[in-house]
């Protein structure tokens, strides 16, 4: 799985780094790191709302405060939905 | 020959004095470069003022194509004279470069300029004679690539005396030290900062008399091309890009869309990474064929501070500390500062939407702005500047 963070100059202000901290701590904590690659981007063209994350290829608006729920309901959701497909 | 002059020069005050008795004026031609260190008799206010008259003298005469004979005849009928001593005393060096490689120096009391060629220190012929009861050393050569030159005031060859060096730093061991640090540094600015820096360190911090360096080094031209900001038409994304890849030109992007736009046309992608090496400013990204790209508009305004203290004369090591750094930021400065004769900016005026967004806690539609303060900060600086819109 990929996971995709804006680094542009409007998310940056919105929290980007933070996100990309927390994220980083959550994937080790839960010894995900070979499962999850965490890659930067410039612009992905939704700045008006909050920091752009893509997981994949579907894109979410995140605040620094949203990314443990983030974390659980999606990322997480998503590993072990993987699990039972296989 | 293709070749250009990068000069700059740093002093120490006397202790004590708010002014500096030593002054440097670096003038611009169309055809020249020249180079004028004064250092008026004594200190404070009195020798600022000789060293002052001096060198605005001397620069202006030369600019107009005076002889060496006049200006010296002019100085010598102009300066005040002192009081204490019944004579009017400032001893300048002058170092004039012709675009076509001719060159000519002429000093008067001065310590000798050390003179830096393919890696050694060289004795350059000289021949003396004496104008208006001064005598005077005259030179005539031609500069190479990589030459490298020394001027300076008593007070460089002085440092130290009585604290730790029974005869202060001497000529010969100030060229040796100057020899090693012209090898592994590559800008006039940081030689000079390099080298006052080991005068103020000989002092002690307690300068004994004013202490001046100016350093000039002849290099290739260099352009380097900076492009930032989408085109206000879409249609000439192609245009600009094209435009800003040729010639052999450092190359840097400043912005997060404009990356994206250079990756499209040129069909390369790009690598962004997530080290965060400054907290304040986004990572830098890789483009091949690209030499730098970074985040816009708070990468530049990063960029602009820094530019903005060099021009002040703020450059101490801890300013080359901030300019080694390996934020974007730091690093397009380094490059404008130390690796830049010729400034190529290729501004898209496109408006950001994002950008207008007011409850961002920092300004971001401003890069119009940020884009003519660099110009201005770079033509400060005595490079040749080129801006174009798109």
């Amino acid at each position: 799985m990929i996971i995709t963070i804006c680094i542009g100059s409007s998310c940056h202000l919105k929290g980007s780094r933070e996100i990309v901290q927390k994220l980083e701590n959550l994937l080790k904590l839960h010894n995900l790191n070979e499962k999850v690659e965490l890659v930067g981007s410039f612009c992905i063209g939704n700045c008006k709302s909050g920091v752009c994350v893509k997981v994949d290829n579907e894109l979410f608006s995140l605040v620094p405060e949203d990314t443990e729920n983030f974390f659980t309901s999606e990322i997480l959701r998503r590993l072990t939905y993987d699990c039972y497909q296989l | 020959m293709n070749v250009s002059i990068d000069a700059s020069f740093k002093s120490l005050n006397k202790h004590h004095e708010e002014l500096c008795g030593d002054k440097v004026e670096i003038l611009k031609t169309e055809n020249a470069n020249i180079m004028i260190l004064a250092d008026g008799m004594g200190s404070g206010v009195k020798a600022n003022i000789l060293a002052t008259l001096t060198s605005k003298i001397l620069g202006t005469m030369f600019l107009n194509g005076a002889g060496i004979d006049e200006c010296v005849e002019t100085i010598a009928s102009t300066l005040p004279v002192c009081k204490e001593r019944e004579i009017a005393y400032s001893t300048f060096s002058i170092l004039q470069i012709n675009k076509n490689g001719e060159a000519y120096l002429v000093e008067f009391d001065n310590p000798m300029c050390v003179f830096i060629r393919e890696g050694r220190l060289q004795k350059m012929p000289y021949t003396e004679r004496t104008i208006a009861g001064k005598q005077i050393r005259e030179y005539h050569f031609r500069v190479q690539l990589n030459d490298c030159f020394i001027i300076m005031s008593d007070g460089v060859i002085h440092a130290g005396v009585g604290q730790f060096l029974n005869f202060g730093w001497t000529w010969e061991s100030m060229a040796e030290y100057a020899l090693k640090e012209t090898k592994i540094t590559l800008s006039a600015s940081r030689l000079a900062s390099i080298l006052i820096k080991a005068c103020d360190d000989l002092y002690d911090k307690v300068p004994g008399d004013d202490t001046t360096i100016a350093v000039a080094r002849i290099i290739n031209v260099k352009t380097v091309n900076l492009y930032t900001g989408p085109p206000a038409d879409m249609t000439s994304d192609n245009q600009l890009i094209h435009e800003f890849m040729e010639g052999d030109a450092i190359k840097i992007i400043c912005g997060g869309t404009s990356a994206n736009i250079a990756s499209r046309i040129l069909d390369k992608p790009i690598k962004t990474s997530l080290e965060y090496v400054d907290a304040t400013l986004p990572p830098i990204a890789y483009i091949e064929g690209i030499d730098l790209v970074t985040e816009g508009v708070l990468t530049l305004t990063r960029t602009l501070s820094l530019l903005k203290q060099y021009i002040k004369g703020n450059i101490d090591y801890n300013f080359f500390d901030e300019l080694d750094k390996e934020n974007g930021g730091s690093k397009v400065a380094k490059i404008i500062i130390e690796s830049c004769t010729v400034f190529n900016l290729f501004v898209g005026k496109a408006m950001n939407e994002a950008h207008q967004n007011t409850d961002l806690p920092f300004d971001l539609s401003i890069r119009m702005n940020l884009v003519e303060q660099i110009k201005e900060a770079a033509l400060t600086m005595g490079k040749e500047v080129h801006v174009k819109y798109y």
